[in-house]
């Protein structure tokens, strides 16, 4: 491989993004060339430069809730049934009014209700992770690790937090702090992604309407996805205890997120 | 594992195209202040990003990227909107870089240590102001592949061949690269 080529392609082997045989002509033509080994780290320090110290610019709130306002749909199976039940042909009506009402409304209203609390619950959780972002000492606890985030909770609610996703580079914890979901107190985690932040709330899940359809399987638990406002939100139960993962990062993001905290808790 | 499927999707059973959307706003509007420099204009073209993507739903195709989609139509709608106002003295326009140095080779690549230092100084002031003097495509390259957009999206976003991309890239990196010489003394 010539510079010129391997200079063109040092993105991609930083990134590990080459096919394996030209991955290793990268390497092999680095160990022997100090002219593209320089332009290598030259490259990685710009990359860093980039990802580090480049001002991101978020949306506002202001035009967060604009959008919402505007475009945001509930998810509902009620309007594919509405659909499904515009379709079918006049001379069946009837029929189905007599065979189909009974189950249809059960069904409805049973859909309906599940929606409903999907909603409350996605919604609670957003409002929770606005609240934590607004407040001007937004953690209780900084800093020192899940060690010593855990324990601060200790005598400050009914129930211990089972958290045992410690952060990693892509998601590192950034501490801890008091809130309350609904009528109950919670313990937020405060993980980060970049430079958004990521609110895991844990409290009791006794007595809640937890939702019962349209949920994932998501490393042993079941859980509910949707987006409100802006915000991707993941939900699930475990035990007596519920969690609800709030952020602004990308879905995919925060779904990785989740396995990690699921495939530990 | 975690993921959306089509048939969630279309029957309401997790949230609408809309709802997944609107998940995207911070990255959508980060990209929209780097291309029209100022916060008024950026949240216009988040605005009408968002209502000419949601007008054409139909047409994106599930199982793509969606984050992709969003970009391509808010890039073509800055382009379309802002090249009429090509005469405006927005910081950050679509043609704000000197010629000779967007034609910077990837050859010219190399520092010697002593840039290398300099560059290691560069603050976040800086390295923003640098990148709003490059052309609105060399911005845009480099934040899309910051954003994690492989070579295909990226040159469907931009509009260009799948094979210019990562020279596209290259020159535009190792112009910015140059333009932080000036600032990191």
């Amino acid at each position: 491989m010539r510079c010129d080529e391997v200079r063109l392609h040092l993105l991609d082997y930083q990134e590990g993004r080459l096919r394996p045989e030209a991955q290793n002509a990268v390497r092999a033509h680095l160990d022997g060339c100090s002219d593209c080994i320089r332009a290598d780290t030259v490259e990685q320090e710009l990359t860093r430069l980039l990802e580090q110290r480049l001002p991101q610019h978020p949306a506002s709130l202001a035009l967060k809730r604009r959008l919402a306002a505007r475009w945001a749909q509930p998810s509902s199976p009620r309007s594919w049934w509405s659909r499904w039940r515009a379709s079918l042909a006049p001379a069946l009506a009837a029929t189905a009014v007599v065979l189909v009402a009974a189950p249809l409304v059960y069904y409805e209203r049973a859909a309906s209700r599940a929606a409903r609390e999907q909603t409350a619950m996605v919604a609670e959780a957003v409002n929770d992770h606005l609240r934590l972002l607004a407040s001007p000492r937004s953690l209780d606890v900084e800093r020192g690790g899940l060690h010593q985030v855990k324990p601060w909770f200790a005598g400050r609610l009914d129930f211990a937090p089972v958290v045992t996703f410690e952060g990693d580079a892509d998601f590192p914890l950034k501490g801890g702090s008091l809130g309350y979901f609904r009528d109950r107190k919670a313990a937020v985690f405060v993980y980060a992604r970049r430079l958004h932040p990521i609110s895991l709330l844990v409290f009791r899940a006794d007595d809640l309407p937890w939702p019962s359809r349209g949920l994932t399987r998501l490393d042993g638990v079941d859980a509910s996805i949707a987006a409100d406002r802006g915000f991707n939100v993941i939900v699930w139960r475990r035990g007596q205890l519920g969690y609800a993962l709030v952020s602004d990062v990308d879905a995919r993001e925060l779904a990785a997120l989740a396995a990690r905290l699921t495939g530990g808790s | 594992m975690l993921s959306w499927t089509r048939g969630e999707r279309e029957t309401g059973g997790v949230s609408t195209l809309a709802n997944q959307a609107l998940a995207y706003v911070d990255v959508l509007h980060n990209l929209a202040r780097y291309l029209t420099g100022n916060e008024t204009d950026a949240e216009d073209l988040v605005q009408e990003t968002y209502a000419r993507a949601l007008r054409a739903e139909h047409q994106f195709t599930p199982g793509t990227n969606l984050k992709a989609w969003l970009f391509r139509i808010l890039r073509n709608t800055f382009l379309s909107s802002y090249r009429r106002r090509r005469n405006d003295p927005t910081v950050g326009g679509l043609d704000t870089v000197a010629a000779e140095a967007e034609g910077m080779a990837p050859s010219d690549w190399l520092l010697g240590d002593v840039e290398l230092d300099r560059l290691r100084k560069v603050v976040a002031e800086e390295i923003e102001a640098a990148l709003m003097t490059l052309s609105e495509e060399s911005r845009t390259v480099i934040l899309l592949d910051l954003e994690g957009l492989t070579e295909v999206e990226v040159a469907d976003v931009v509009g260009c061949a799948v094979g210019t991309v990562k020279s596209r890239l290259a020159r535009a990196r190792a112009t910015l690269r140059h333009k932080l010489k000036d600032y990191a003394r």
